[in-house]
Formats: structure tokens, sequence, C-alpha cells
């Protein structure tokens, strides 16, 4: 589903974020990527949805090598990744549904489509009571809820997850990652991004831990080990 | 189907960001009424700048009187002859005894004069002719034209001489509007340009997160972009509207004052702008608009690579 082979990546003007690394994620998976601050986390996520390309090797996703994907290519990328951030990413002045109708507004999806999916999956995430909500009146666990509701539109095979309870209490955090277990069960592979020790531990999925941009270890029902 | 849903969505969605931030539209647009005004302004100034120098010049006459026993005939084939001229706007024949009454009329409190008009018993006065020209630097020509040896001979004075410094001023004074205005127009339009580019460009960066957030949930750069052009044509649109009503009230309202201060002069600002209003305000909304739209795209560029 995921592969990356040797692949490096050095921000300008000499900043080494990734070195060498090869991994690769089987279909349905629900991997954590783990590591201190500035281990290359967050980059080897951006490398996954084309926020940022590889400098050196080659980053392939189903079968489509996105390495050197073209400007042109990266929102039909996004369309068929569900992604996830720390900080939300809502538009502040759009509400709840509007949020995550957009969505699938930015994929020519027709009214009806849209009509019929952005219900389901506010319902997915407990979200059906809020429509008319901006994000600015929500807390941070229903905000993140209402991302992860968007990230779930168009039904993606990967849902990449960079530090989602990073902002949220410990009841939120369980919530989310208990949402984040339930979209996996229904076969999506999921990448989680996380710093968070216990989340990662009561997981007892793969981890992988970076460290100086390398993997320092890739375990099956692995636990936080830094 | 898709490029239509996709084209009623950047509607909308230009529609929701103009009212869901009303008070960044309203800032924008204020600048953009403040900026449209100061040019107006400007146009008004130069309008009745010119509009005053004109009055002027046509109210500069030329007179040519001649010789007490020059009969009628040969006074009014002259004005015959300077109307055949396209230098001449209009040419009064005023007989000797009209001269001879307006004189008196003109000195009816000094009896001096008129004891001495008794004196010399008889009209001293001849015919003369009343020129107007279309414009002041044609009456050099007018005069030498009328120096036929048909005329010349009738001729017994011509006062252009008085008028020729007054007329040289009135020129001068028009030349210095037109540049003027011109240079003080140049330098406004440029102080106009920076204040909506930088106008556009802080309102672009406002919503640079929301840029990034809809690039990153899969929207191409058209989708982006489009709700931020629109949005710019409508700021200049709204703009545009209010700066009419504000140029026709302001009109109302000094137009009788401008006619107080500048009497005589046959001038309505209201007309001139309801005459000339797409041309005036179809421009103005037309450079404001590709000004707009410009910005937005080089603004709007640095926060869609992501």
């Amino acid at each position: 589903m995921i592969r990356l082979q040797n692949v490096s990546k050095i921000y300008k003007p000499n900043t080494g974020a990734l070195s060498n690394v090869s991994l690769h994620i089987k279909a349905g998976e629900f991997v954590s990527i783990v590591g201190q601050s500035g281990s290359g986390k967050t980059t080897f996520a951006k490398l996954l949805f084309a926020e940022e390309r590889p400098t050196k090797g080659e980053v392939i996703i189903g079968d489509w090598d996105i390495s050197r994907i073209r400007q042109s290519e990266i929102p039909i990328l996004r369309r068929q990744i569900g992604i996830v951030f720390q900080d939300y990413k809502l538009l502040p002045r759009k509400t709840v549904e509007e949020n995550v109708a957009f969505a699938l507004e930015v994929a020519g999806a027709g009214p009806s489509r849209i009509k019929k999916i952005v219900p389901q999956v506010l319902k997915i995430v407990g979200l059906s009571d809020k429509l008319g909500r901006y994000p600015r009146q929500l807390s941070g666990g229903e905000q993140q809820r209402v991302s992860i509701a968007r990230s779930l539109v168009h039904t993606p095979k990967i849902l990449v997850a960079d530090e989602p309870t990073g902002n949220l209490d410990t009841i939120h955090s369980m919530e989310i990652i208990e949402l984040l277990k339930r979209i996996n069960e229904y076969g999506t592979t999921v990448v989680l991004v996380s710093h968070d020790r216990d989340i990662v531990n009561a997981l007892k999925k793969r981890v992988i831990t970076l460290h100086d941009g390398e993997i320092a270890s890739d375990i099956e029902r692995g636990k936080y080990m830094i | 189907m898709s490029f239509f849903l996709s084209a009623l969505r950047i509607i909308r969605f230009a529609f929701q960001n103009f009212f869901r931030n009303f008070w960044l539209s309203v800032i924008t647009m204020s600048v953009f009424v403040l900026t449209l005004i100061t040019v107006n302004a400007l146009i008004f100034i130069n309008v009745l700048g010119s509009a005053t120098v004109q009055s002027v010049q046509e109210k500069v006459e030329v007179s040519i009187y001649f010789e007490p026993d020059t009969s009628d005939d040969i006074v009014k084939s002259a004005q015959g002859y300077l109307l055949g001229l396209s230098q001449v706007r209009n040419v009064t024949f005023v007989s000797a005894e009209d001269a001879l009454v307006a004189f008196k009329e003109h000195h009816q409190n000094d009896a001096v004069i008129l004891d001495s008009l008794e004196e010399i018993d008889g009209n001293p006065f001849g015919s003369a002719l009343v020129i107007s020209a279309w414009s002041p630097d044609d009456f050099t020509f007018i005069l030498e034209a009328i120096e036929t040896p048909e005329y010349q001979r009738y001729i017994k004075k011509k006062d252009f001489t008085d008028y020729e410094a007054v007329i040289s001023k009135i020129q001068n004074l028009s030349d210095r509007i037109r540049i003027g205005g011109l240079v003080l127009a140049g330098f406004f339009i440029l102080i106009a340009i920076l204040i909506i580019f930088n106008t556009i460009r802080v309102a672009t960066y406002v919503h640079r997160d929301e840029i990034g957030i809809m690039k990153l949930v899969g929207a191409n750069d058209w989708f982006v972009r489009g709700p931020f052009l629109l949005e710019a044509i409508m700021y200049s649109a709204a703009s545009t509207a209010i700066m009419v009503g504000i140029v026709f009230l302001s009109m109302r309202w000094l137009e009788p004052w401008v006619s107080t201060y500048f009497g005589g002069i046959d001038f309505s600002a209201q007309q001139f702008f309801l005459d000339n209003a797409l041309l005036i305000f179809g421009s103005q909304f037309l450079v404001l608009s590709v000004l707009g739209l410009f910005t937005t795209m080089f603004a709007i560029r640095r926060y869609l690579r992501v």
C-alpha cells in the first residue's frame, strides 16, 4: 500500500530530516510512527500526501510513484488520502457541515452525493447534532472529529493522522484513537504520527521509531521505546 | 457539468467569503471607495477648472470700430465676411445710434461727459462689430483677416491690444491647469494603485491558512483562486456603486455653491458625471477590477504552494 525506498529529505540549505528510509506498510495496517521532536515524523507524514517531496528515493502509494508528482496531480492524490492534523485545519468561516462537504465539493461531487455522504460521516464521528456550528463553537475534541469526518468523505484507502491528539486532553485523545481504530477495522490503512507514549502503547499495533531521520526500530505490536 | 458545478460553487464561496468576512470586506471597500473619491474629486476639479477657463475665454470679445461716416451696408458686409471665417463664433453688429445710446446710458450720472457730448453736436460714434471667437488664439488671425483693401480704410480702431494680455494669461492658466491636472492625476493614480495592491495583499494574507487548508483537502489551484478573484470583482463593483452614490450626492450639494462662487459659468457637474457616467465610472470599475484580479493572482500565488 505504502512503500518508501531509500528516501532522504534535506531541507534547504542543508538540514537533513530523513535519511535513507525504506519501509513497507501493507493494506489495512495500523502503524504508529513515533520519535522525538525533530526525528522526521512530520516530514514522513508530509511525504505521503505530497506536501513535501523526497530529495532522494521513491515514495509509492499503491502503484503510484509520487516522488516527482506534478503540481496538477497533487489534488487528485489528496482526494484519495484522508489527512488529519494536530491543529485540525478546519475552515473557520464554514460550518461543520460545510467543512466536511468542502472536501467533496473540491472533487466535483454532485449535490445528491454530498447530501448523502456528509450526514453519514458526521454520524460516524458523533456530530450529527452540530452540523450548523462553526469550528470556534466546538471543543478541541469535536473539531478533531470534524477533521476526521472530512478525511473520510472519499472513503480513503489510507488515512494519515499527524499528531491528532497533540492538542487534546486524555479523554478526548482516547476518543479520537478509538475512532481511528474503528476506521482501521473497516479496512483503511492508518498511519498515526504521535509522540504520546500512552496512546501508542495502548494500541498494541506496529510501531516504527524514527531517530535523527533514520528508522531506529520497526516492531509488530511494538511499544514506545524512547 | 463538472465545470458548471465548480463555477457555481466558486460563486457561492465568493459570496460566503464576502459576507462572512464582513468587516474585512467593509475595510477593503472603504479603502477602494476613498481612493475612487480622490480620483473623482480630481476629475471634478479638472473639469471645473476647464469650464472656468472656457467660460472666461468665451467672454472675451474684440471690437472693431468703423469710421463714423461708414455706411451700415459696408459694416454689415464686413460682418458677413467675418461670419464666413471658421474661427469666428459670433459677430454682433452695433449701429452708431446704438453705440450712442449705450454710451449715454453708461454715463448717465456723469454730467461733464454728457455736456461734452452735447458740445460736439451730433453722433461721434461709428458702427462697430463685436467679435467672439472659438479660441482666443484665433483673434490675431481674425483681425488680420479683416484688413483687406475692401474694409481696411473704414476701420478706425481695433481694441485687441487691450485683450492680448488677458488672453495670453488665460491661455497660460488653461495650459497650466491641464498639465498640473495630468501630473496630479498620474500621481494619484500611482498612489491609488499602490493602496489597492496593498489592501488586496493584506486581505489575501488574512486568508493564507485557509488557502493552505483548501489545498490540503484536495482543492486545485483554480478552485482556491476562483472565490478570491470573484471577491475582488465584487469589492470593485460594490465600491464603484457606493462611490457613484457619494459623487452624485456631493455634486447635488456642491452645485449651488459652485454656481454661486463661479457665477455665470455654464457648467453642471451632475450633468457632466451623468453624461460621462459609463466612461468615468465604467473605466474606474474596469481598472479596479483588473487591478484587483492581477493583485489577487499575485498575492495568492505564494500561499498555493502547499
